[in-house]
């Protein structure tokens, strides 16, 4: 029963939400009490924010729940998990400090310039080899298709590099030509599609046939 | 009742809306009255049951992950992209509560992990296996998309799963993990609507959902008719797109752009 009530609420609430927030869209102020500060509108996208905040305490809570299981179980894991928990106490108390007195205590900066931030950094700069053996395996010319695809790669690639130009004049010609236009009708197809799959993806969300993320067994 | 609809571009986008979710709709009602709905069958679909079953065969666990999606369900593009992937993610779960396989599921969206949790011991009750669910199968990181990388590059390497599933709205995770999923030769199932990651997928998975596919997995999952008759509207109104797009040739070779001033939004 309590399932049933709750997939209910789960279809009243996305369709009164969706229809109201496409009226505000469309007729905007005309419809007194739809859009602007303080109307329905905007107090239904803060509440939406402010769902989205609860959401990451929750998600803190769900990272503890992991780690904790870790450590408890004295995994091979629990190590790093121990090592998780101990930051994240220390960033919270000082969190929690600056909160409190409004000074931002120099760790709390530090840590988060001179380690978050710096591993983040390398991760993003990894992907440059990633893409690298990606490509590598896309441009093997196994077929016909292939073998276009690695010809046209090897254009845009020397269009790229400063020495595409320097062994032949042609290169960046070409190679922009296939990035500016050549590919263009392709990924407008696909946007197009991506799009009309969407609306259909909306629509049956909309009246609840779309049921997979209602935690309804399919 | 001028007054209060705006005449503008807009009215004309609420008109092709409005006939679009009628075009579904009566297609919808059609098939569920018995109209025979011929969908095709999207390889990559009937590729998860195979990595299940390669996953039970190995006793590895699956990889799941619906992308960063910009850290949040509430967001235009990549909302509905993550939506999508957690539907398929139900369907996946309750195979592998099936098989008896492990699932793991990385995301750097909070907010979506309700939503999850609820849908992977929906699957694993569906099995009759409840007790089987553990809340820690779901691991989420803040939004955050670089500790999510390196917690699935760090889970990959370690638990070496036998398929790796990605569908959802990808950001560069999508070449990381999948060529960390090739680097320990896993079975890879991608998908994404975001055309700017599409090529890393494509070249990484060994089977892919592109665009709107990955929308239409799950009505093609669900089996049901009514579900597979917005399928059919879809592809009417592809057909209506065409003939705009044509139109649009047209009049833009005469230099006539009412066609182009009257969509614009």
């Amino acid at each position: 029963m309590s399932q049933i009530y709750k997939r209910e609420m789960v279809f009243i609430v996305t369709g009164v939400v969706a229809l109201v927030m496409m009226l505000d869209y469309f007729f905007g102020k005309n419809i007194p009490g739809i859009s602007g500060a303080g109307n329905i509108s905007s107090t239904l996208q803060t509440w939406a924010l402010i769902i989205q905040l609860m959401a990451i305490g929750l998600g803190a809570i769900n990272l503890i729940q992991v780690h904790y299981r870790q450590i408890s179980r004295k995994t091979n894991m629990a190590v790093y998990s121990a090592w998780f928990m101990g930051f994240f106490a220390l960033l919270l108390l000082l969190g929690f400090y600056k909160l409190a007195t409004g000074v931002e205590l120099y760790p709390y900066t530090w840590i988060f310039k001179n380690v978050y931030v710096s591993l983040g950094t390398t991760l993003y700069a990894i992907t440059g080899f990633y893409i690298f053996s990606a490509a590598y395996r896309a441009f093997r010319a196994r077929n016909i298709d292939a073998a276009i695809l690695l010809i046209g790669g090897i254009f845009v690639l020397l269009a790229n590099a400063p020495i595409g130009e320097v062994i032949w004049g042609g290169f960046p010609l070409i190679g922009n030509w296939f990035n500016n236009v050549g590919q263009v009708p392709g990924m407008r197809t696909f946007t197009v599609v991506g799009a009309l799959g969407l609306l259909a993806f909306g629509f049956r969300a909309l009246i609840g046939k779309e049921r997979g993320f209602y935690s309804e067994v399919q | 009742m001028g007054v209060w609809i705006i005449l503008d571009t807009k009215f004309v986008a609420l008109l092709l809306l409005i006939a679009a979710f009628a075009l579904f709709y009566g297609y919808m009602t059609l098939a569920k009255g018995g109209m025979k709905i011929k969908a095709r069958a999207f390889p990559a679909v009937a590729a998860i049951s195979e990595a299940i079953g390669r996953a039970a065969e190995m006793g590895k666990p699956v990889y799941y992950s619906t992308g960063m999606g910009q850290g949040t369900l509430n967001n235009q593009l990549n909302g509905p992209q993550t939506l999508a992937g957690i539907s398929i993610l139900g369907y996946t779960t309750r195979l592998c509560a099936k098989s008896g396989v492990k699932i793991t599921y990385f995301t750097p969206i909070a907010d979506s992990l309700p939503l999850v949790e609820e849908t992977m011991r929906t699957s694993y009750m569906a099995e009759g296996k409840p007790e089987e669910f553990n809340p820690a199968v779901a691991i989420n990181f803040q939004n955050e998309q670089s500790p999510f990388l390196t917690a699935s590059l760090g889970w990959i390497q370690r638990e070496k799963p036998a398929a790796s599933i990605l569908l959802g709205g990808f950001y560069y995770e999508s070449v990381v993990l999948g060529e960390a999923g090739n680097t320990i030769g896993a079975m890879q199932i991608g998908g994404t609507a975001n055309t700017h990651q599409l090529p890393f997928l494509v070249a990484t998975c060994d089977y892919t959902l592109i665009m709107e596919e990955l929308y239409a997995a799950s009505a093609e999952i669900s089996g049901n008719p009514d579900v597979l008759g917005s399928l059919r509207g879809e592809d009417i109104l592809k057909f209506f797109v065409l003939i705009l797009l044509g139109l649009g040739f047209i009049l833009a070779l005469v230099n006539n752009n009412s066609l182009i001033s009257l969509l614009k939004v």
